[in-house]
């Protein structure tokens, strides 16, 4: 009777976990043409939304497809990259040198420039001085004593680099000298934080009174904002060679190491990775995305402008693109 | 000194139910009962150690119902004597004094005096944690006596003691209490202690005071089946009561006076009957013949049970006097009392 | 003596568990080399951050204990309705996950919130500063301290406390004199505990201040940006000292251990 028992139980157990893993497709087992499996981009924070939605929208046309996003300053996911040689098959930057400098030529071939954005001045209805501020007081009350205001970390996102270089701009276009550095001066360290994004529940908890942010990030979560003038708010590649006069020392590879970053206007990047685990199913979503009524569509819809088409800078870099994405893509400087 | 009136309580498992006491000053009170009448929670309510639900207590005229317990002047020695291990024996006895306003030449001398009625001069340094029990307890004693209380209540302070340090301890209770003017309130189970300590005593049973008054008038006297039981009374029966007699499931029993015929029960203490083979004569009004039943081996002596007719009766006999009748189970012997024996009520 | 097996599973068992906690932790201790943790404690921001943890921790440990005790005495003492509620709610900080804690207490601190103001008008700032910090991490560690603390009082007869009231304290002198010396013991471990919890706490910690930073915020910054080389070392020297000081504290105890 007791052997019975045994043998049942060990059919009923085999029988459950046969079936475990039936429910649970494997990757690599179904060959078919759908593209399939998992796909892991490296996103800038600011891109976190907009991409969100295009997972949900590219999940559903296929099914067999598993996004998954790690969003972080795209100076940090870059050293995911290179340093702790993370798996990764898509890095969508918020600074296209980011990948120029950090990613090209050992782990990238190529660099699609796709969207713009500029920076502006967020705060709520109970930040401090909310009713008074405006395009033209604005450093003012950012320098006021009992005003809480900051930006992301300038060594980890792009956003923080760019605030501070909107700071310096602010100098010389207000021709106020000495602007840039009191207003660090109230600006202690505490008030920065490694993503921009951060600062928004700061904002929404009442902790800080105002943060930079990009444009399109503050439209998404419904902040009020500042709106700045085309020549310090980095979003005009017209103004290229004022924006050039903002420089910040950023850390290099090593902790003791510096760079030099110059401004320059926001020009969103990507690329698919030299290594990437699954290039096919990575490739049909950036085909998804580039395209003028997929993704592109959903990032203006966000404000957040989009290349239309998409560029890149020489013919030569067109050619070692996939074929897929050739014809999405223009040659522009 | 002791004066309670309508105390109740309600703890989660523990209850008292319409409690009234009176002890006299300097009177040795003792309370019985079995485990879980309640005897610990009246003790501690008259420290006021536990929260009453109704009643006053007073202390002499002084009404002490509302006082925190530091207040009350009333100390506590309980069964595991709760020496305070952290200090010396010394430490322990003084530590009532750092609460109390007293000149010091005052304190020596009581501090010495209790030191030697309790031998424990030499202990001084020692810690709880190296004295055997019997020094622990006259410890606690010691440190309950030196504050001067109006009252000591005592928890059953000598269950825990091996039996040779019991009868030391008992005298050493004895001697404290004669001279001084505190009153002594104890918790035992323990007959001897009550016949050898007490002078009034009361019994309790669920919460509730059953018997009060002098501890030889309980024990032969009972007014309910519980505390006739409780006092050992083994020959309790339900009875009709007709004129000077009584009759027990058809037997006829003498008992010499009259009695209040709502009595409903009568009980004859088991050293109260004489067992004999032969009948005995003597002017004891009350002799029947019966079967011995029993033979119990009590340790020092043995208990006999006798059936008479359906009536089942227990005496006392030593191994000597068993051996000198040669009594048996099964035997037919003689079972006799006097008429003035048997308690009614 | 031939041992049954019983004996047998219980040693290999225990080996199990001490080679689980031991080889992560020496290979962590062993990684770094000599010049990599003679530089790393050079740092001047490593130092600042390895004090800021260990003062913080301590502070939190300390203000659990002078709030902690009357709570932690209350539930060893008394019945109450409710008791194990209130004994449910605080172990809840333990098992509430870590960004959730900091979340929570980022917006009661913050202007949108009447206590946020209340502090606004204070003075008192929470977000990225050291108050922000011990405030998260007396939140985590308190449970600690209320449970050694609360065993602590409940190994106390409570017949030693009524005796010493009947005898004239009061309940503070009661405490002072009889509850106290029997149980610092228990209180010290609690206290030991509350630090040790406290000095590893992350991820409430960063939601609330990035800067000021604590050790595991500069460990995990370290690791992120310049990889495990740069990152290990800190953790290695916040583990040798937060070690060396718990050390001591329990062999001033064991010392005091001897007279009783």
């Amino acid at each position: 009777m007791d052997n019975r028992k045994s043998i049942l139980a060990i059919i009923f157990i085999f029988a459950f976990f046969m079936t475990g893993l039936l429910i649970y497709p494997q990757s690599g087992w179904t060959k078919e043409k759908q593209p399939s499996g998992k796909v892991i981009i490296f996103n800038a924070g600011s891109l976190t939304i907009p991409f969100a939605k295009m997972e949900k929208v590219f999940e559903a046309r296929y099914p067999n497809v598993d996004i998954i996003q790690e969003s972080a300053g795209s100076r940090k996911c870059a050293r995911k990259i290179t340093g702790l040689k993370k798996p990764c098959d898509i890095m969508a930057s918020a600074d296209y040198t980011v990948i120029d400098q950090l990613l090209i030529p050992t782990y990238a071939d190529w660099n699609i420039r796709f969207a713009t954005n500029r920076l502006v001045l967020c705060y709520t209805n109970t930040s401090n001085y909310a009713k008074e501020i405006n395009a033209q007081n604005w450093y003012e009350i950012l320098l006021k004593k009992d005003v809480v205001w900051g930006h992301a970390d300038h060594n980890i996102d792009p956003c923080g680099y760019r605030s501070v270089m909107v700071l310096q701009l602010a100098e010389k276009y207000y021709k106020k000298p000495g602007l840039f550095k009191k207003l660090i001066a109230n600006r202690p360290q505490e008030n920065i934080r490694p993503k921009s994004v951060e600062l928004i529940s700061l904002l929404q908890t009442g902790n800080m009174d105002y943060a930079w942010e990009y444009r399109s990030v503050a439209v998404q979560h419904e902040l009020k904002f500042v709106e700045l003038p085309d020549r310090i708010n980095l979003g005009n590649y017209k103004h290229d060679t004022f924006y050039k006069k903002a420089v910040v020392k950023v850390t290099g590879k090593k902790p003791g190491t510096f760079l030099n970053k110059k401004g320059k206007s926001c020009t969103y990047g990507i690329t698919l990775l030299k290594n990437a685990p699954k290039t096919q199913a990575a490739t049909a979503f950036l085909q998804y995305m580039l395209d003028a009524q997929g993704g592109l569509k959903i990032l203006k819809d966000m404000g957040q402008p989009p290349f239309i088409p998409c560029r890149v800078p020489t013919a030569e870099m067109k050619a070692r693109l996939p074929k897929a994405l050739r014809d999405l893509v223009e040659v522009r400087e | 000194m002791i004066t309670i009136r309508g105390l109740n309580i309600d703890l989660r498992d523990f209850h008292l139910r319409d409690v009234n006491l009176d002890v006299a000053e300097n009177e040795f009170f003792i309370l019985m009962g079995p485990t879980g009448a309640g005897k610990t929670v009246l003790l501690e309510a008259i420290a006021g150690l536990i929260p009453l639900m109704s009643g006053k207590i007073f202390i002499g005229e002084r009404e002490i119902t509302g006082l925190p317990p530091e207040k009350r002047g009333i100390s506590i020695v309980y069964q595991d004597y709760a020496l305070f291990p952290h200090l010396t024996v010394l430490e322990n006895i003084t530590y009532g004094l750092h609460f109390h306003r007293t000149d010091k030449t005052h304190i020596k001398k009581r501090l010495d005096r209790l030191l030697e009625v309790l031998n424990l001069f030499d202990l001084k340094q020692r810690f709880p944690v190296n004295l055997s029990g019997g020094e622990k307890q006259r410890v606690a004693l010691a440190r309950a006596l030196m504050v001067e209380p109006k009252v000591l209540l005592l928890d059953e302070p000598l269950s825990a003691l091996d039996p040779n340090f019991r009868e030391e301890v008992r005298n050493a209770l004895k001697g404290l209490h004669q001279s001084s003017t505190t009153t002594f309130l104890m918790v035992t189970h323990d007959f001897v202690e009550v016949l050898s300590l007490a002078g009034r005593a009361a019994v309790m049973n669920k919460g509730r005071i059953e018997q009060t008054g002098h501890v030889k008038e309980i024990f032969e006297k009972p007014v309910s089946p519980f505390v006739a039981d409780f006092v050992g009374m083994k020959n309790l029966f339900e009875a009709s009561f007709h004129e000077t007699y009584a009759v027990v499931s058809g037997l006829k029993i003498e008992i010499g006076r009259i009695v209040d015929p709502s009595s409903r029960y009568l009980a004859v203490r088991p050293e109260d009957i004489i067992i004999s083979r032969e009948k005995f004569s003597s002017s004891m009004r009350n002799s029947y013949s019966g079967i011995i039943t029993q033979i119990n081996n009590q340790g020092f002596y043995y208990e006999i049970a006798v059936i008479v007719k359906n009536v089942s009766f227990k005496g006392l006999i030593t191994k000597g006097a068993l051996i000198e009748l040669g009594l048996e189970e099964g035997i037919p012997v003689y079972v006799s009392f006097k008429a003035s024996a048997v308690h009614v009520f | 003596m031939k041992r049954e097996p019983f004996f047998w599973i219980t040693v290999s068992c225990g080996i199990v568990i001490m080679a689980f906690i031991l080889l992560p932790l020496i290979q962590m201790m062993s990684a770094p080399s000599a010049g990599m943790l003679k530089e790393t404690i050079q740092d001047k921001d490593v130092v600042r951050s390895i004090w800021l943890s260990i003062y913080t921790a301590g502070l939190a440990a300390l203000i659990s204990f002078v709030l902690g005790t009357p709570l932690a005495y209350l539930l060893a003492r008394s019945a109450f309705k409710g008791k194990r509620l209130v004994e449910s709610i605080i172990d809840l900080p333990i098992a509430i996950p870590h960004p959730v804690v900091g979340i929570a207490i980022l917006s009661v601190a913050g202007k949108n919130h009447w206590i946020g103001q209340i502090l606004s008008e204070l003075g008192i700032r929470i977000m990225g500063s050291v108050t922000g910090i011990v405030t998260v991490l007396t939140f985590v560690g308190i449970p600690f301290y209320l449970n050694a603390a609360k065993a602590g009082f409940e190994g106390i007869s409570p017949r030693l406390e009524k005796v010493s009231r009947s005898l004239g304290a009061s309940m503070s002198s009661t405490f002072f004199r009889i509850t106290f010396p029997l149980a610092w013991r228990s209180m010290l471990i609690g206290i030991i505990m509350c630090c040790a919890r406290a000095i590893s706490e992350f991820g409430a910690v960063v939601i609330v201040a990035y800067h000021p930073m604590i050790a595991p915020v500069m460990i995990y910054e370290r690791f992120e940006a310049y990889g495990l080389k740069y990152s290990q070392p800190v953790a290695v020297w916040l583990v040798s000292i937060s070690l060396l000081l718990f050390l001591i504290l329990r062999i001033l105890t064991l010392e005091n251990r001897k007279e009783t």
